[in-house]
């Protein structure tokens, strides 16, 4: 259970990018942040691993306040919470499997990461999980070589590392063309549904919204704007649908939904 | 309308507007201030451009004429003179006067057609530059052709300096025979062939010098036989006077030489040769040494001195950049993280670091090295240890640069993604910033190691030890082959680099 409370967040140049922002993600959901560009998205999911401090409120995670947590205890926190990019943040010049083992990092102790050495049951873990991912052929190639659908899916196996409890997944499809997005997509709602790690996704489609969220929300210049169940977004019209998120709001294309290549999950 | 606006140099508004006067008023105004009339037909930029490239001109001009004329006084005899001197400042002041005529010609049509372009009077102004311009940098393309047969030679030498790479064991072969001046009663008995010794036998042995014209009183001719000399090696034949000095014998100007026969036999006349004795060495007769000379090699052919000398010099020059570089490295990395804005913009305090490192860097990399060797060379003395000490810090302020030019372009995604791992401090900087920063980090530092050794090479010329000090020493003396052997090893060596740095660099980035 995600509990956020009353979370703001100031810069340093006196943007207000998040102010009183409240919910709460039950274990297991897939949740959907939904909102124009710079409207906060990308800094309430970063504050709750902390990669941004906020400037108040509490971040409550199976009770413990994230917000407040320093140094190793912070460490152990984010190390169970995944989290993927737009851009992938892959480190373009190693290689697939260095990037994923990556993701093993909060697990190693400094001295062997820094001599790059990892547990025999750390790579094995590896390749599963790039097995898993579909990416097996790719595995000494850098990244730099992947297609963007590929550096992806490392990046969703760099997460994936962490025996994560809750994944963050920041606009994961915003660079991929559809047909990818939808792929990495049904990756993520496997891991949802199989692996019941909890998912807080921001997502810019709105069929893309409608197809995987269980839960969404909307938030609209830093504040919250729009909280509602699965029923109620596939309820929503388009016209409803841009009044909350704005008028750049785009359809992925609804025609692709349902003859994907990739077939995982349940579908809807 | 898009026509108008694609024309070169061409301001839109120019286009919309009329000029303010009457073309033939524009064109007036030109001659009397060239771009005045460009400014009034309401091309004030196009006016004010040509307006100073004329006044540039101009000025360039003038003091080419006085340069041409530097003793008279009063402009128009410097300009007759300078005409009647330099025939060259004729072209240039048609090209003015060309110039001149065609920025009124410009003036005139630009006031009444609006869409001309400038092309034509920049044309003009290019052409009078590059007239100057020849001028000035004294280019002359005769001197390049007629000189060459001079240069030829030498250049030769630089080109093919191998023959002076070998070298062989040298003995001296000398045979003399006593000659008496004048001839007294008892001249010295002629030598007796004995053996295989070489020898000379001169007939008769006395005589008297030659006067100073040599008309009057002519020396007395000797006949020369010599035996047992080294067959086909030329033979200088040459005089040792009672004071022990040697010269060479001179007949008609020329040297005396002569070659053995395969017997090792040769002879020749000679006429004695005029010398002076100051009076206090005068005595009734003197006895002086005719002898041949001969220098054999001998043994098998081996590395001269220079070839071996240059190539020490040549692995201390490459010695030279590999420690200049080393010491670049070791001091240009903690540098380079103080240099780099993305590090340093936390606080006022390391921001105001920042611009001051990059400021003393700046300062550093302008001075070149080769001014730094001077520098080092009062504080160490003259030797490698100077060279490398200015390297070393030319290397510092460039690579600082470069380092953190790289630091400030790292992509601070994966660092992000790192952290966001629940990796620490240590391992973010292991596995998202190190990766990202090792191939510039290579690449530079192979690409500075280039630079060191080829600076290193000049940095000798200042006597910052290296090749380079042999190298102008040579050039000094007229030692073409030995400085042919330098420029061939400085180039096979650069060329060696860059094949590997390149190698080096393609296997890292």
């Amino acid at each position: 259970m995600l509990e956020v409370r009353h979370l703001s967040k100031t810069y340093a140049d006196g943007t207000k990018a998040l102010k009183d922002v409240s919910f709460s993600v039950p274990d297991g959901e897939f949740l959907v942040v939904i909102g124009l560009s710079g409207s906060g998205k990308s800094t309430m999911l970063r504050c709750i691993n902390r990669l941004i401090d906020p400037t108040e409120g509490e971040i409550l995670w199976d009770g413990v306040d994230l917000a407040q947590l320093k140094g190793e205890d912070l460490r152990k926190a984010r190390r169970k919470i995944g989290m993927i990019f737009q851009h992938f943040n892959l480190v373009k010049r190693s290689s697939v499997l260095k990037n994923v083992l990556a993701g093993r990092l909060g697990y190693t102790p400094s001295w062997n990461s820094l001599i790059g050495r990892f547990s025999a049951e750390d790579k094995i873990k590896a390749f599963e999980a790039i097995k898993r991912l579909g990416i097996e052929d790719q595995i000494y190639k850098r990244a730099s070589e992947l297609s963007g659908g590929q550096q992806q899916r490392v990046g969703v196996a760099r997460a994936l590392m962490q025996d994560p409890e809750m994944i963050l997944a920041d606009e994961p499809v915003a660079s991929l063309d559809p047909v990818l997005a939808h792929s990495i997509m049904q990756y993520l709602e496997l891991l949802n549904q199989e692996d019941k790690i909890t998912m807080v996704c921001s997502l810019h489609y709105l069929d893309l919204v409608q197809r995987y969220a269980t839960r969404v929300i909307g938030l609209k210049d830093g504040v919250l704007v729009y909280e509602g169940s699965k029923a109620d977004i596939r309820a929503m019209t388009d016209e409803q649908f841009k009044d909350i998120y704005g008028q750049d709001a785009e359809r992925v294309g609804g025609g692709l939904e349902g003859d994907l290549g990739v077939k995982v999950g349940g579908a809807a | 309308m898009t026509d108008d606006k694609l024309q070169l140099g061409h301001i839109p508004e120019d286009a919309r507007e009329p000029s303010l006067v009457p073309a033939p008023i524009a064109a007036l105004a030109s001659l009397i201030i060239p771009g005045l009339g460009q400014a009034l037909a309401r091309s004030a930029r196009r006016g004010l451009i040509l307006f100073f490239s004329f006044i540039t001109v101009v000025g360039l001009t003038m003091w080419r004429f006085g340069i041409a004329a530097p003793r008279d006084t009063g402009w128009w005899a410097i300009f007759k003179k300078g005409l009647y001197l330099d025939p060259f400042l004729i072209v240039v002041t048609i090209l003015l006067f060309i110039l001149y005529i065609w920025i009124a010609i410009d003036a005139y049509s630009l006031a009444k057609v609006r869409t001309k372009t400038p092309l034509g009077v920049f044309i003009a102004l290019m052409v009078m530059f590059f007239a100057l311009g020849w001028q000035i940098a004294q280019i002359d393309l005769v001197g390049f052709v007629s000189n060459a047969d001079d240069a030829l030679p030498a250049l030769g030498r630089v080109g093919w300096p191998w023959s002076k790479a070998i070298d062989y064991e040298l003995t001296e072969i000398r045979a003399d025979a006593e000659i008496e001046i004048p001839c007294s009663d008892a001249p010295p008995p002629e030598n007796t062939l004995s053996g295989d010794e070489p020898i000379i036998i001169s007939t008769p042995t006395c005589g008297n010098l030659r006067d100073q014209d040599g008309t009057d009183n002519p020396g007395t001719e000797l006949h020369l036989e010599g035996y047992n000399f080294s067959p086909g090696i030329e033979v200088d034949i040459m005089w040792e006077d009672p004071i022990g000095d040697e010269f060479r014998q001179r007949q008609g100007g020329e040297y005396v030489i002569v070659i053995p026969d395969e017997n090792g036999y040769f002879e020749i006349d000679i006429e004695m040769p005029y010398a002076l004795l100051p009076p206090s060495a005068r005595e009734p007769t003197y006895i002086w040494e005719v002898f041949g000379h001969q220098i054999e090699e001998v043994g098998a052919a081996k590395l001269s001195h220079d070839f071996k000398l240059i190539v020490e010099k040549m692995i201390e020059t490459i010695f030279m950049g590999m420690m200049a570089t080393f010491f670049g490295i070791l001091f240009a990395l903690p540098v380079s993280f103080l240099a780099a804005r993305n590090l340093m913009s936390i606080s006022p305090l390391t921001l105001a670091i920042y611009y001051l490192v990059r400021f003393i860097l700046n300062i550093i990399r302008s001075i070149e090295p080769i001014i730094w060797a001077v520098i080092f060379i009062i504080v160490v003395g003259l030797g490698p240890f100077a060279g490398v000490l200015a390297l070393v810090l030319h290397s510092i302020a460039a690579l600082g640069k470069l380092y953190s030019e790289a630091i400030e372009s790292i992509d601070p995604g994966p660092i992000e993604a790192v952290q966001a791992t629940g990796a620490n401090w240590i391992q973010t900087v292991m596995y998202a910033v190190v990766p990202q920063i090792i191939p510039p980090f290579v690449s530079f530092t192979i690409y500075r190691w280039d630079i060191n050794v080829r600076m290193s090479t000049i940095i000798g010329m200042v006597g910052g030890g290296g090749v380079g000090f042999l190298l102008i020493q040579y050039i000094r003396v007229l030692d073409y082959r030995s400085a042919g052997m330098c420029v061939w090893f400085i180039a096979i060596t650069v060329a060696i680099l860059d094949y590997v740095s390149a190698e080096i660099r393609a296997r890292f980035v």
